[in-house]
């Protein structure tokens, strides 16, 4: 079953006007051929290229850009970890400075010694001062530096004492090797 | 046609033997030797927690440090001029660089170990710059591996408390030698982590395996000490040591409200950041904590307080003290012979007599003396979290005759630690109620699994306010310039109240008292209001020195710089004027 078309001619009436007949053999509908439509094929191809090597290109790219950040990663955590000692050894270096021996003996040199009296107290509400301050003097001053080692009894000998006996003989100047 | 195939399946059966050997025979070891192939495993050292005083300052810390290594096999033929360029750069011996530098058959040899990093990174790229071979290569004879260094910023500062590090082991763990470092290792030393990672021309692979356990560091320990006041600390007690030509000598001072120990310090001790200087493994310690002694006249106040407190005595009670006291084995005397005087309570502990203490002494029970003393802490550890730590002999049972009671009654035949000593006299300026001394702010877990610090200190009532009250009016008598015996240990401007204690010493050699002293002196300030309890102690100083002569005067000058310090206004009272005669 194709068409539809013969079975209606057929039962047209085979006499009719000419007009008729003429109207009718306009309106008698025929099978065309389809129609082939030719999509353009450069357009979707360039497409897929596109994308194929937009996606390769772009994942070389991205990789790259990692390797470069890791490239770049590894450089600045070894400069991190040199800012890291550097500061360190600067901290060092204030801790050196701050030592309470060397400030002690800065602030001696310029003759200063930490008082053995307790200071005024000078209250705020009254303005009376409490206590009694006394100046601090020379006195005051305190050993800086923490004694040589002790030498076990063996390397630290007493001194032997020998008494001399005064020779009237011979004179107090070294006799000299002639 | 057939060769060609046979050929083909020769061929293909002999890589599916290699896959069956590969795959079938022990896959994972070819894996693991794949996987290490390409990648690295760092370990990631954990930072040993700082040593922190009690205003955050550092007394201890870790820095990353280096040791420097050197690779024979390349160095002898430079080894003279390495070695004088190493000596100069680094201050290590030209000769035992220069032999260490030629060994033969050896590829690793130390230079220098503990170097901090930025200096000995330098070092070696000055070297590899220095000593390019013809070919303008950079010289690669020598090395740096991580090597954690430890420093003490205050040289001697503490160093009694804080101990130090030694050599780290060969694995490169720390090695704590002494004090805190050693009690508390665990604690401050933290958990190394682990990073895996497959690399590439040195670069980590950004999507290649990569695993890591992050290292756990080590907590800091935040001590109750002051750095400043323990520095002005050591230097008097050097000071007073030196010039009463003592043995050894003890500064303490301690927080008298919350137990806290601002300042301890000994003498001699040793420099923590050159702990071999000197060689003396005997100063690594807190002779404080681990030397016993016997304290002396200082425990008349505790006896005294005691009896107070038992309704036993008062300050104005009067006694008759002869000039000597006959009793079963010895006779008791004073340390000044005088005839019988009249002295009230007050004037005994003022002039410190020890035949009036023992008849003071009398009107205890049997057992209540040592009851009160054991409140007081003494033969008992104090329990600051500093290892090695001596609980003092306190006789009990069939040692605690009527004869040692006399004795210990004026301090002897007793032995206390410096700590357990200056927490009993803070009894008193605490208002009756000792407090755990302690060293560590916060709480803190030693390694041997007690908690110790200042959140974890306890307290107990010993004596009533009143006895501690009525104690301290005595006290202060010691120190008044007509009354009592150390009027050098006053304060201008303050109300003072203290001991002074002069003992008998067991000797070194032999066990008998050969006739040297511990002299000392504990007290508090201001009186009516106790802020600091300090306590001094010379040992074996010049003969004829006393606890009022030699420990007073320091004790006065730390009181002074402390309530200094610590912007402690005078009360504006006067002292008290408790009568000592009658």
């Amino acid at each position: 079953m194709s068409s539809t078309a013969p079975q209606l001619r057929s039962r047209l009436p085979h006499v009719a006007p000419r007009g008729a007949q003429a109207a009718l053999e306009r309106a008698r509908l025929s099978v065309v051929p389809r129609r082939r439509t030719r999509a353009p094929r450069v357009p979707f191809v360039t497409f897929v290229t596109i994308i194929l090597l937009g996606g390769v290109v772009g994942l070389l790219l991205f990789n790259t850009s990692m390797q470069q950040a890791s490239f770049r990663a590894t450089a600045l955590e070894q400069q991190a970890t040199d800012l890291g000692a550097q500061q360190e050894a600067l901290e060092m270096e204030i801790q050196a400075l701050r030592e309470g021996d060397r400030v002690a003996r800065a602030a001696q040199r310029l003759g200063m010694v930490i008082p053995s009296t307790p200071a005024g107290v000078l209250d705020l509400a009254t303005g009376q001062v409490k206590g009694t301050p006394t100046p601090a003097t020379a006195t005051d001053s305190i050993p800086l530096s923490m004694p040589g080692p002790r030498r076990p009894p063996e390397l630290d000998p007493d001194p032997v004492r020998v008494k001399a006996e005064a020779d009237p003989g011979l004179s107090g100047a070294p006799t000299r090797n002639r | 046609m057939h060769i060609g195939f046979l050929v083909i399946a020769m061929v293909l059966s002999v890589f599916a033997a290699r896959l069956v050997q590969l795959q079938g025979i022990d896959p994972k070891s070819y894996a693991q030797m794949a996987a290490a192939e390409g990648s690295e495993r760092v370990t990631l050292p954990a930072t040993r927690g700082e040593i922190l005083d009690r205003n955050g300052e550092p007394l201890a810390e870790s820095v990353d440090g280096r040791m420097i290594v050197a690779d024979p096999a390349l160095t002898a033929k430079l080894a003279p001029e390495l070695a004088t360029f190493l000596s100069d750069r680094l201050g290590v011996d030209y000769f035992e660089t220069l032999e260490r530098l030629r060994i033969e058959g050896s590829r690793f040899q130390y230079v220098a170990r503990q170097v901090p990093a930025s200096k000995a990174e330098k070092v070696v790229a000055d070297a590899a710059e220095k000593f390019k071979d013809d070919e303008d290569r950079p010289f690669a004879g020598l090395f740096t591996e991580r090597d954690p260094l430890r420093i003490y910023p205050n040289a001697d500062v503490a160093a009694n408390v804080l101990g130090f590090l030694g050599t780290p082991k060969d694995d490169g763990t720390a090695q704590a030698l002494a004090g805190l470092e050693d009690s508390f290792d665990r604690y401050l030393s933290g958990k190394d982590g682990e990073a895996r990672y497959e690399v590439g021309a040195g670069n980590q692979i950004p999507l290649g395996d990569n695993t890591v356990t992050p290292a756990v560091d080590g907590r800091d320990l935040r001590t109750t000490i002051d750095r400043d006041l323990q520095w002005y600390t050591q230097s008097v007690l050097q000071q007073t040591v030196e010039r009463s030509g003592g043995e050894s000598g003890i500064a303490v001072i301690m927080d008298s409200r919350t137990g806290d120990i601002l300042s301890l310090a000994d003498y001699p001790t040793y420099d923590a950041s050159d702990p071999y200087e000197f060689k003396d493994e005997t100063l690594y310690k807190s002779a404080a904590l681990t030397d016993v002694y016997e304290p002396g006249s200082v425990e008349k106040v505790l006896t005294i307080s005691s009896l107070v407190d038992a309704g036993l005595a008062f300050k104005e009670q009067r006694f008759r003290v002869p000039g000597k006291l006959h009793r079963q084995d010895r006779p008791i005397g004073d340390y000044w012979d005088h005839g019988t005087i009249r002295l009230t309570l007050a004037g005994v502990l003022a002039k410190s007599s020890n035949v009036g203490t023992v008849l003071a002494a009398d009107q205890f029970r049997r057992g209540q003396l040592r009851k009160y003393l054991t409140r007081f802490g003494l033969g008992q550890r104090t329990g600051l979290g500093l290892g090695g730590e001596t609980k003092g002999i306190l006789p009990g049972g069939a040692d605690w005759t009527s004869q040692v009671e006399d004795r210990i009654a004026f301090g002897q035949s007793l032995s206390v630690n410096a700590i357990q000593m200056i927490a009993a006299v803070n009894t008193i300026a605490n208002g009756g109620v000792r407090v755990d001394p302690s060293l560590i702010q916060g709480k803190a877990l030693t390694d041997d699994g007690a908690t110790v610090g200042s959140e974890a200190a306890t307290s107990r009532r010993v004596i009533s306010e009143e006895a501690a009250r009525e104690t301290m009016l005595m006290m202060e008598r010691v120190v008044d310039p007509d009354a009592g015996v150390a009027p050098r240990a006053a304060v201008p401007g303050y109300r003072v109240a203290g001991k002074t204690g002069t003992a008998q010493r067991v000797g070194d050699t032999c066990a008998c008292y050969d006739g040297s002293t511990s002299v000392s002196f504990a007290g508090f300030a201001p009186a009516d209001d106790p802020r600091f309890t300090i306590y001094v102690v010379v040992h074996d100083p010049r003969r004829g020195s006393g606890g009022g002569s030699v420990a007073g005067p320091a004790f006065s000058k730390l009181m002074s710089y402390t309530l200094r310090r610590y912007g402690v206004p005078p009360t504006g009272e006067r002292p008290n004027q408790t009568p000592v005669e009658w």
